[in-house]
């Protein structure tokens, strides 16, 4: 019933849609453009913060202000009985924020619709919103088959070919986007200098390890000390130079390095990520055999921390009698 | 290693008679003279109490019995005194169920003077080997117990000590050298090679095989008579040291003869009587001072035949430092006042000469070494010679110290230094080729696992590649 009821207005909407033109805004931007109300902020400002008013996008929440016919300059007086109606029908719906957004994306997509496109797989990578964070952030209860339906129009016009994309559709798809685009942050590639040396730095546990790695025919030094000088345990020297080991590189790049911090063990693993960072530098394409040996990834546990009541993190006090 | 024995013990002594067997047995340990006091709370209980045997005194008693031990009670034959220190010691050179390796050569007399055999592996021949055992020039900790016969590698480093020995001999004068380097790199093989070589050449070989034993205290010792400032002989070392000598240059000595009387020896030995006559005078310690001094009087002769002499000691450091022993004053003993390392020390520095040529050579060691300031400064000193630095610009004694030995400087004023580091990759795989062929290491020998295990081993240090590719079980 409900539902149905809403596919009425949205219908209902769609035929409505077509008479507006130009840029589809929220609802109380629309009502701020009215200037019914001389200032745009006023005190019955509803936001907790004292600062977020004057940014004026749609996640403020504001009420409507007060109606002021006579500062509109018009004359009504032949009018009698007046009232204001928002410019959107969908006003008046349960998600009206959303099914405004909804209704500006079906009419880009009939207005783009031929245009070409490029594979998903081709489009620049983006990270969209999930249902319960779009739910947050517009503060309706969007529902999940709807959600579904908007999201495909999303990824139907954000594969546009990018050089053809109108202007309108990155604004649009923008409310769709996560806020932190984890694509986005790619890292500083390594450069090599011009001794031909990479830098890579690696951390384990508390040892931090700093490894430049030159083409050259297997060399070692830590330090300033041989590999069998640095670490007494043979464990410890293969940890160090396994991603030479791994990628059959032994005899290919000497290796000087700065390790401090931590112990054996850490220092040693520190100096495997560092290594095989440097050795990315000069050959990015060993990335997928380093990360089959496990020399990509930091690993991020540290010290479990002590807890009150026990001897150690977990270790329990021994059993007393009484 | 203990807990395994512990409980094998335990198992084995646990009494099948019951309590009553065991209180026994355990009153027969308890010496009747202890007092009947004890800190340890169960058994000072069950002193007090009136033992009955019951369930509950049979678990403290057999607790008790677990936790004394009982030595005579073990079932099968303790080892005897000393008997595992022999089995710890023990030199195995040979092992059968390795591989022999095909085309291995023997080293001939003038093989290790060769350029062209840096880099292979040659076996020591058996005269050699059995002349290498008497004097005591192979160790424990080398891996010899692992491969079919003894052989090892030619380094360069090998052939370059060689030559310059060689060189020495031409001159009739001796090389003074000081083998050093990192752990494990090879310094004690070293003397042994040089110690193969002398042997294959006919020189007398004076070996001292462990510094140590002469400055820890473990040797008897008394003062030199009629010596000023009075020097201490070490009996019973010098003793088995001439008979080591006797023993293995035996041919030698036979062909030689004594030139100049002794009138101070315990047995009367005739001008041109052969020398092993006069090493084997030595049959009671308090005498073999005096012959080992007379021997090396007669070695030590220009012309007349005499050989070359090779002396040569491993762990110098320990004879850089005060030794363990202390005069009737009980004032601390100098090692350089112990006579025998007196006469190390003085052909080291070139104070007393060898005439016939020859060489001195000390071997550090890294394992045990004590540390001496001075020792270190006298080698950073010659290294940087032989480097070409200005006399101005040699390595100082900080200002205060105050650890520093002017004898320790002074003996080591004009020797050469040798620094031992690691084999070249060619030598490396020569080496592991070796292992190969012998079925120790079973992978394949190519330039990938040459220069893996090159690098492991912090840049070819032998022993660490030993370690990294032989011994993997053991650490």
């Amino acid at each position: 019933m409900m539902a149905s009821s809403r596919q009425g207005i949205t219908t209902a909407l769609k035929g409505l849609c077509q008479s507006f033109r130009g840029q589809w805004q929220p609802l109380d931007r629309q009502f701020q453009a009215l200037k019914l109300s001389s200032p745009a902020r006023t005190t019955r400002c509803l936001s907790t913060t004292t600062n977020a008013s004057d940014s004026s996008d749609a996640l403020s929440i504001r009420a409507a202000p007060e109606l002021n016919l006579d500062a509109a300059g018009a004359d009504l007086s032949h009018i009698s009985n007046a009232r204001p109606v928002p410019v959107s029908a969908s006003y008046f719906s349960r998600m009206s924020q959303f099914n405004d957004s909804y209704l500006a994306l079906q009419k880009l997509i009939r207005s783009y619709q031929n245009l070409p496109v490029i594979s998903a797989a081709d489009a620049e990578r983006v990270a969209w919103k999930s249902l319960v964070d779009y739910r947050q952030m517009i503060g309706e209860h969007v529902k999940a088959s709807d959600f579904i339906k908007c999201m495909e129009l999303v990824k139907r016009l954000h594969q546009i070919h990018p050089k053809l994309k109108p202007d309108g559709v990155d604004e649009a798809l923008q409310p769709f986007k996560k806020d932190v685009q984890p694509f986005s942050n790619v890292p500083k590639p390594i450069p090599i200098d011009r001794f031909g040396r990479a830098l890579g730095v690696g951390k384990r546990k508390s040892s931090v390890a700093r490894a430049w790695v030159v083409e050259g025919t297997g060399e070692v030094q830590i330090n300033g000390k041989t590999l069998a000088d640095a670490f007494g345990r043979v464990h410890d020297r293969e940890s160090a130079v396994w991603p030479l080991h791994a990628t059959g590189r032994t005899d290919k790049y000497n290796v000087w390095a700065l390790v401090e911090g931590g112990g054996t063990t850490g220092q040693a693993e520190a100096l495997t990520l560092a290594v095989a960072k440097a050795l990315l530098a000069h050959e990015p394409a060993l990335k997928p055999a380093l990360r089959r040996a496990g020399c990509v990834t930091r690993d991020p546990r540290r010290v479990e921390r002590k807890k009150h009541g026990r001897v150690k993190a977990r270790k329990m006090p021994a059993w007393v009698k009484r | 290693m203990s807990a395994p024995n512990c409980l094998r013990g335990c198992l084995v002594q646990r009494p099948a008679g019951g309590a009553a067997a065991t209180l026994l047995r355990h009153s027969t340990v308890m010496p009747a003279t202890a007092a009947h006091f004890s800190t340890s709370t169960p058994l000072h209980g069950n002193m007090m109490k009136p033992q009955k045997p019951g369930p509950k005194s049979k678990v403290l008693l057999v607790a008790k019995q677990w936790k004394k031990g009982k030595v005579a009670d073990r079932g099968g034959k303790s080892p005897l005194p000393g008997e595992r220190k022999a089995f710890r010691k023990r030199i195995l050179l040979s092992n059968n169920n390795a591989l022999p390796v095909e085309g291995l050569t023997y080293i001939g007399p003038g093989d290790l003077l060769d350029h062209k055999n840096v880099g292979k592996v040659m076996s020591i021949p058996d005269a050699a080997v059995d002349q290498l055992r008497t004097a005591e020039v192979f160790k424990p900790t080398q891996t010899w117990s692992i491969f079919r016969k003894p052989s090892m590698l030619v380094r360069s480093e090998t052939v370059d000590l060689l030559n310059r020995m060689h060189t020495a001999l031409g001159k009739e004068k001796a090389l003074r050298l000081v083998i050093a380097g990192d752990r494990i790199t090879g310094k004690s093989m070293l003397l042994l090679q040089a110690i193969t070589h002398a042997y294959l050449n006919d020189y007398i070989v004076i070996h001292i095989p462990e510094a140590q034993e002469l400055s820890i205290g473990a040797t008897e010792y008394a003062p030199v008579p009629h010596s000023d400032p009075v020097q201490f002989m070490q009996p019973n070392y010098v003793l088995k040291l001439i008979q080591a000598i006797r023993k293995a240059n035996e041919k030698l000595l036979a062909k030689m003869t004594t030139i100049y009387s002794h009138p101070d020896l315990p047995q009367n030995i005739p001008v041109s009587s052969p020398l092993l006559a006069l090493a084997n005078s030595a049959k009671e310690p308090e005498s073999a001072w005096i012959v080992f001094r007379a021997l090396f009087q007669e070695l030590t002769v220009k012309g007349h035949g005499r050989p070359p002499i090779l002396f040569s000691l491993d762990g110098l450091a320990h004879i850089m430092k005060m030794s363990e022993y202390r005069t009737a004053a009980f004032e601390p003993i100098h090692s350089h006042d112990l006579a025998l390392v007196r006469l190390f020390t003085d052909c080291l520095s070139g104070a007393v000469s060898l005439p016939n040529g020859g060489a001195v050579l000390a071997a550090m060691t890294r394992g045990n070494a004590p540390r001496v300031p001075s020792l270190d400064l006298a080698l950073s000193r010659r290294a940087a010679e032989q480097a070409g630095r200005h006399k101005n610009q040699l390595p100082q004694r900080p200002a205060f110290a105050k650890d520093y030995d002017d004898r320790v400087e002074a003996v080591l004023q004009t020797v050469e230094l040798l620094q031992l580091q690691g084999v070249s990759k060619p030598e490396a795989r020569s080496l592991m080729e070796y292992w190969a062929a012998s079925g120790v290491l079973r992978s394949l020998i190519d330039e990938a696992t040459v220069s893996e295990k090159w690098t492991l081993a912090g840049n070819g240090i032998v022993g660490e590649m030993e370690r990294a590719a032989l011994l993997t079980s053991r650490f």
